[in-house]
């Protein structure tokens, strides 16, 4: 219930930090400086729940456009993902999920006792990532989240599950801080493919929706920002209603259906179109792929297409970094 | 109801088919004697059954008229108009005249009565004769309060009884009078896969006819939404789901929703045909 209502959240949080100085007191890193780690700052900015000067981002690609938002929201930005890492408690590997192995290899070395690893990368398993780490490290504590981008607007969607020697002090401490942003609540590892499948990609299911519905404002006749902007509002509102009832969707939608009105003349269209099936299709789609990811993953198979040959080139002028060390054979594959 | 006055109410039937059937067995199960019912027919055909249960049989409708309070007309919807000639001069504004002949609208009968006749209309559906049915009526414009109160409490034991007007009988046959044979449909098609999954027939109609009778009563009883209740069925990646997916694809909704459509678009056109056959 806290999680869904603003203000209650803010003052539950606020009171959480005196009695847990732990989010004020701690640093957190990212591992990749795009659209996640970008969205997750912005969020924990924005909730107050840690000091910029306490976050470090790194990435070896400086032409990304949100290595400039981090830098204006005062993050310490570097080209070393070992300074990162040498400055942080809390760990975000905030990359995409075929780089993982790499950056694993490169900051095996530097990783402490008190670091706590999260890997947001979709179907990237907590086996997979302790099994690499392992080789630097005896009890590497590490956890796996998956997120979405609303954590920007401190509505996020997050699950956690908990790695091999994490501790529960840990899963408090990731779940303050994704709490600040947003929802979240631990769950056990095999289900976090069926959540990316819903609530990772479900804010591209609602952004095509609200486009979609703008069209038809527009085609009945609405300015179109006024259309997305009322179509956003409508999905927003509904959501809104949602969470804070005890009712069943299907209720809720039976008390806006007047019998005979416009609502269920349009429920109807919606029905004939299949539109149940294709969200359940989309959810069932993104969960396969992301299942089909992992596998390629843990079998180690990066095409060479897959990796940018500038990032890869930038990873590998890294002090201290070596092709072998990487695992790719010196230039031979990359295309 | 006054359980005294009830067992006082003299009850006729012009028509003896099932749906006069079903409700007469619905009111016997009240306070209504064997004896204060009378049905008539022009053969004795059905009359058998009637006669099983303790009711006078005659076959003449006059004789049913003058003889009850309220009386139900249960025949076929073709036959109405002659019916009601033929009775017309012998009801007074004492009689209750319940039709159940589907499409023969309020202003039709009131037509054919004496002026101040109460009228009903009442679309009840098969399952009455197992006094599980789903029935609606309309009140005539000189049927009061009363009337209604009077005609739910005979008909109480028949099923599931409402009152709404006129216009929602149409409806009301698309979803319930029909509804019926699509939730048949749906039964047979439900054994059928079984029967294609390897279960022999005889046993697979048995359970799905089970099924369905079951999860009605549950949906009944327990007030729920029936999203409410399929959910509670769905466990995570378990079979429910599955099975719902695939009906989804197959847009059972969105066709469920367009046969209620069509049943009670034909049936408000069928409406409109008696309509004009009457004043012709």
């Amino acid at each position: 219930r806290l999680a869904y209502c603003p203000n209650l959240r803010a003052r539950w949080l606020s009171r959480l930090s005196v009695k847990c100085p732990s989010t004020g007191r701690m640093s957190v890193g990212f591992i990749g400086a795009g659209q996640l780690a970008h969205a997750l700052v912005r969020g924990f900015t924005a909730a107050g729940v840690i000091a910029t000067h306490r976050i470090t981002a790194s990435s070896p690609d400086t032409d990304l456009p949100t290595v400039q938002g981090l830098r204006k929201l005062g993050v310490n930005f570097t080209t070393s993902n070992k300074e990162t890492v040498d400055k942080s408690d809390v760990l975000f590997l905030a990359v995409k999920p075929h780089i993982i192995p790499f950056v694993l290899d490169e900051i095996g070395p530097n990783i402490e006792d008190r670091h706590l690893i999260v890997s947001c990368a979709a179907g990237v398993t907590i086996s997979s990532i302790e099994k690499k780490l392992r080789q630097y490290r005896t009890a590497p504590k590490v956890m796996r989240c998956m997120t979405n981008t609303p954590v920007v607007v401190r509505e996020g969607a997050t699950v956690y599950a908990t790695g091999t020697h994490a501790e529960v002090e840990d899963g408090k401490l990731l779940e303050q801080l994704m709490a600040s942003v947003g929802y979240c609540t631990e769950v056990e590892e095999d289900l976090i493919d069926a959540v990316t499948g819903l609530s990772g990609s479900g804010p591209a299911y609602a952004f095509t929706a609200v486009d979609a519905l703008a069209d038809g404002g527009v085609k009945m006749g609405l300015p179109r920002r006024l259309a997305v902007r009322l179509g956003a509002q409508a999905l927003l509102g509904a959501a809104r209603m949602l969470l804070d009832s005890e009712q069943h969707p299907g209720q809720l939608k039976d008390n806006v259906c007047s019998p005979g009105g416009a609502t269920i003349h349009a429920l109807h269209v919606m029905e004939s179109g299949g539109f149940r099936s294709l969200l359940i299709n989309a959810v069932e789609a993104s969960c396969v792929r992301t299942r089909e990811l992992q596998f390629l993953a843990d079998q180690e198979k990066i095409s060479p297409a897959a990796i940018k040959k500038t990032t890869l080139d930038k990873v590998l002028q890294q002090p201290g970094v070596t092709a072998e060390g990487v695992g790719v054979k010196p230039r031979g594959i990359i295309a | 109801m006054d359980p005294e006055m009830d067992s006082q109410l003299k009850i006729g039937f012009i028509g003896a088919g099932n749906m006069a059937f079903g409700i007469a067995k619905g009111i016997l199960t009240g306070n209504v004697l064997p004896v204060n019912v009378k049905v008539s027919a022009p053969s004795s055909r059905n009359l058998g059954r009637f006669q099983e249960l303790g009711i006078p049989i005659t076959h003449s409708n006059i004789e049913v008229v003058c003889g009850s309070d309220v009386v139900f007309v249960a025949v076929k919807p073709h036959l109405v108009s002659l019916v009601l000639n033929e009775i017309s001069q012998h009801v007074t504004d004492r009689h209750i005249i319940v039709s159940v002949a589907a499409g023969v609208t309020l202003s039709t009968l009131e037509e054919l009565l004496p002026e101040n006749s109460v009228a009903i209309r009442l679309m009840p559906n098969l399952p009455c004769l197992v006094q599980e049915g789903a029935l609606l009526f309309a009140r005539g414009s000189h049927a009061k309060q009363e009337d209604g109160a009077l005609l739910r409490s005979l008909l109480h034991r028949c099923g599931l009884v409402e009152e709404g007007p006129e216009s929602w009988i149409d409806i009301h046959t698309g979803l319930s009078g029909s509804g019926v044979a699509f939730v048949y449909l749906f039964a047979e098609a439900l054994a059928e896969g079984a029967v294609k999954m390897g279960m022999p027939s005889a046993l697979a109609h048995s359970i799905a006819s089970q099924t369905v009778l079951g999860a009605g009563r549950l949906l009944r009883d327990s007030g729920k939404h029936p999203a409410q209740l399929r959910s509670e069925v769905c466990t995570p990646g378990g079979t429910t789901i599955y099975g719902l997916h695939t009906l989804e694809q197959g847009g059972v909704r969105a066709s469920t929703m367009s046969a209620v459509e069509s049943a009670t678009e034909r049936a408000r056109e069928l409406g409109r045909k008696s309509s004009k056959n009457q004043l012709v």
